[in-house]
């Protein structure tokens, strides 16, 4: 790895890994999620290297649980999650805020505001005063990369863990950054458990106390930690004054050098948003008049110093939310405005762009879609057609999160609800139990995992009449393929015992359907069963094994196996059964062209166009090397 | 005041080598003593999504372009070009390649179209990028390379921040083993393609 002194171009959530490599980071477990994959990824790429132990846990509770066991025994942890996976982890923050941890536990918490590949759009920094534990959050990723370091330097101080807000813009911006310090030579991965019941038993007799003790550090926290890097005040003593939280520093700094301002506010910049340092804050009450808060989501900053400003009776007119929007992320675009409607002028902003462009056709919205064989598009396809023939008409799909979500949108329409990991199964269960229609839950393999087994198990238990479909792509895709109980691989690519989901499914009493949806036929037949049995009155499950076309397609190239493409031949009538059916991105209609036309550097092979045509006009037209088929499976 | 910071947009759909590009234009800019950000702006991890990387060359942090700020667009794909145009200027210079992917099951413009109303609105230039990056240089992935080589021979102002010998060096920083050579070529290929007008 490189040397100190080194400069790399490092996404966030990689300057956040290097730095925690460099603090001695021993351990580090996460369950993937957007945008706070690559700080684990980029762990697990050097693990060995290392000596350090790196893994994709199945969910976030364990990952977090496996963390914390790691600092309480000695070892510097770290454990990172997309915001609502912090949701999954929660119970066990809260716990571990109160027997604190011994050596430094980072947990990094990816926000996602504006919703690029989330559900929501919470903002976590809520949870710092829930769990009363520090949040730091950097403004930039050579900030973070210095944060975390410092991060570990609290969490060992007041051994508490300590929470790393970064968003996704922070998470997925390269900056240049250049190496402090060497790789360490040497870094602790053992450590030892010395028992002490009063502080790991949480029962209410040792945590009443706890939680006094926790409250005597969040205390100490406010009151000394107003100082740099967690806060800096640029140009204090102005009657106007701008406190900018996180990433926000960053646009309003540029926004300030843009108006040419910059000397005419004081300037506070946040890196410590909760708990709000005390100190600092009333410094800057004795003369700022008039206060701009600019933080990104909710007013977490902005409620607690309105605190200080009452306990102070300080005369001083405090605005956040007033002048800067609480939904999506903020922008220097954004800022600029709010500044300037905070100084009573027109919100303009002084670039201009040109008009959008105006056209006949529109420029059509590309939304993500399944790729060119991707086995999701089999598995729907099987699925509604196997229910027509079945005789399935009223069809409730409760989905979940995945690519499979996807599956929403035309032509498949297979996905009627999607909340939160897991939830197709539990909801399914209760509609089940309420409505009239066939209800099936569709859910990912590496969801299954991480939250499919309790619910499933209470299909059983409560005699819900749910069916249940897995579709397992043998990785998860959607947050870059990472591998998960099923492939028999480690984060770090090692072995791992192979464990099969219709196994559990067949334990609790589901009669368990296993199909390959590349055999299209087939697997029709079998999911007919499925539906038939289903309605007999059977606990039923599909098991739906192909993998994901991404990973296909990597390893044919990697091992130099060519892929059959397929072609559409004179025989086309031009009935648009293979567009119309499947949506694949690999069939295109060109303008002025009654006929769709396959791309072939974009087709993976899947054939399945070829089954659906009714005129037999798609054809093989290179045929695979030997052993593609085994490719997929 | 500081340097002005110069933007970037890279515009195209997921899987066409966008984030090698910005990745590509950092490491040129780390080659030049420039600091840059470098934002990765894209959903979920599908390929055919639609994708942009915001690069700021010169000092700040601030990551995401303002609409109208962008100096130079670098346009994968015609559609996804249009759909971003708002984020140039008159003054900006957009770099376009002719290739057009249309979202499946959609009603699209024309290329022609495109070409016709962006050119009303900035500074374009199209260049065939994906076709001399899978006929002459036998790999369809190289066409983003293409369109930096290209860009840097069309905008003075840009070799003002990076200049060719970075980029050349940005691609050795980047790629591995074979990728090293094609996309030098490549680079070069754009470089001498956009030198032959004569823009400065
Ligand atoms: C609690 C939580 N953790 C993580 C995520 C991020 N995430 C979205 S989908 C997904 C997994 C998808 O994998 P899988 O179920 O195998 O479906 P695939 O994408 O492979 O189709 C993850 C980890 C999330 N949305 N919520």
């Amino acid at each position: 790895m490189l040397e100190r002194g080194s400069v790399a171009l490092l996404l966030g959530n990689e300057a956040i890994a290097r730095a925690a490599i460099e603090a001695g980071v021993g351990f580090a477990a996460a369950y993937p999620g957007t945008p706070s994959t690559e700080v684990v990824e980029s762990l697990a790429e050097v693990a060995k290297e290392i000596g350090m132990h790196v893994e994709w846990s199945t969910n976030e509770k364990v990952s977090f649980e496996a963390a914390y066991a790691a600092s309480i025994a000695g070892v510097r942890a770290l454990v990172a999650m997309k915001h609502v996976g912090l949701n999954v982890a929660s119970d066990i923050l809260m716990s571990s805020a109160y027997t604190g941890v011994n050596s430094g536990l980072l947990v990094v918490s990816a926000d996602d505001p504006s919703q690029h590949s989330s559900q929501n759009e919470q903002d976590n920094r809520w949870y710092g005063l829930l769990s009363h534990l520090p949040v730091v959050e950097p403004w930039c990723p050579r900030n973070a990369y210095r944060l975390t370091k410092v991060s570990y330097e609290i969490s060992e101080k007041y051994r508490l863990p300590v929470i790393l807000r970064t968003t996704t813009r922070l998470s997925h911006t390269r900056q240049p950054i250049v190496y402090e310090a060497d790789v360490p030579r040497e870094v602790r991965t053992r450590g030892s458990f010395k028992k002490d019941v009063e502080r790991y038993v949480l029962v209410p007799a040792h945590s009443r106390k706890l939680k006094e003790a926790l409250m005597k550090k969040w205390e100490e926290i406010r009151e000394d930690l107003g100082v740099e890097p967690f806060i800096s005040i640029e140009n204090p003593g102005l009657r106007r004054a701008i406190v900018a939280s996180g990433i926000s520093y960053a646009h309003v700094d540029e926004a300030l050098n843009l108006m040419n301002m910059r000397n005419d506010f004081t300037v506070v910049r946040v890196s410590m948003p909760v708990p709000l340092p005390v100190k600092p804050m009333k410094e800057l009450l004795s003369y700022a008049k008039s206060i701009l808060v600019v933080e990104e989501l909710d007013p977490v900053v902005e409620l607690q110093l309105s605190k200080i400003v009452v306990e102070e009776s300080a005369s001083v007119e405090l605005y956040g939310k007033d002048y800067v929007p609480a939904n999506y992320e903020l922008s220097l675009e954004i800022v600029y405005k709010s500044i300037k409607a905070f100084l009573g002028e027109e919100p303009s902003a002084p670039w201009s762009g040109v008009e959008p462009v105006k056209l006949e056709p529109q420029v059509p919205p590309r939304p993500p879609t399944l790729c060119p064989g991707c086995p999701h598009r089999n598995t729907f396809y099987v699925a509604k057609v196997a229910a027509n023939k079945a005789g399935v008409r009223d069809l409730i799909y409760t989905g979940d999160i995945g690519c499979y979500t996807l599956g929403y949108l035309p032509p498949f329409r297979v996905q009627d609800t999607s909340l939160e990991m897991g939830g197709s199964i539990g909801v399914a269960h209760g509609l089940s139990l309420v409505v009239e229609d066939t209800v099936i839950a569709v859910i990912g393999d590496s969801t299954f995992y991480h939250a499919g087994l309790p619910p499933s198990i209470n299909v059983v238990y409560n005699g819900g009449r749910a069916l249940i479909l897995v579709l397992d792509n043998l990785c998860t895709a959607m947050t870059g393929h990472q591998p998960h109980p099923g492939t028999g691989l480690t984060a770090t690519g090692e072995k791992a015992e192979r464990m099969f989901i219709e196994d559990f499914l067949k334990s609790m009493g589901f009669k368990t359907y296993v199909i390959d949806p590349m055999n299209v036929g087939e697997s029709i037949g079998e999911f007919v069963k499925a539906y038939r049995e289903h309605l007999s009155g059977k606990h039923v499950a599909v098991v739906s094994r192909m993998k994901c076309a991404l990973e296909v397609l990597r390893a044919a190239r990697a091992r130099g196996i060519a892929l059959p493409k397929y072609a559409i031949t004179d025989a086309c009538t031009g009935c648009m059964a293979c567009v119309n059916l499947l949506g694949c991105p690999a069939i295109v209609v060109e303008e002025g062209s009654r006929k769709p036309r396959i791309l072939e550097e974009a087709c993976a092979g899947c054939g399945l166009c070829a089954y659906v045509c009714p005129y037999d006009a798609i054809v093989v037209s290179r045929e695979g090397g030997a052993g593609w088929r085994e490719l997929w499976h | 005041m500081a340097l002005k910071r110069f933007n970037i947009l890279i515009a195209g759909v997921g899987g066409q080598g966008l984030l090698t590009l910005g990745e590509l234009i950092g490491n040129a800019a780390i080659e030049s003593g420039v600091d840059v950000t470098v934002a990765e702006v894209h959903g979920l991890s599908q390929r055919g999504g639609s994708v942009v990387v915001h690069v700021r060359l010169g000092p700040g942090s601030s990551p995401v372009i303002p609409k109208g700020a962008a100096d130079l667009i670098i346009g994968l794909e015609a559609i996804e070009t249009a759909r971003y145009i708002d984020y140039a200027s008159r003054e900006s210079l957009v770099v376009m390649d002719s290739f057009i992917w249309p979202p499946p099951l959609s009603k699209h413009p024309s290329l022609k179209q495109i070409v016709g109303e962006l050119s009303g609105r900035v500074k374009l230039f199209v260049i065939d990028a994906s076709r001399i990056a899978r006929e002459e240089l036998k790999a369809a992935v190289a066409a983003n390379v293409v369109l930096l080589g290209y860009s840097l021979a069309l905008s003075k102002e840009f070799r003002n921040y990076v200049d060719l010998e970075a980029a050349v060096k940005a691609v050795r920083r980047v790629f591995r083993g074979k990728a090293v050579e094609v996309n030098e070529k490549a680079l070069i290929r754009g470089y001498s393609e956009g030198g032959s007008l004569g823009v400065k």
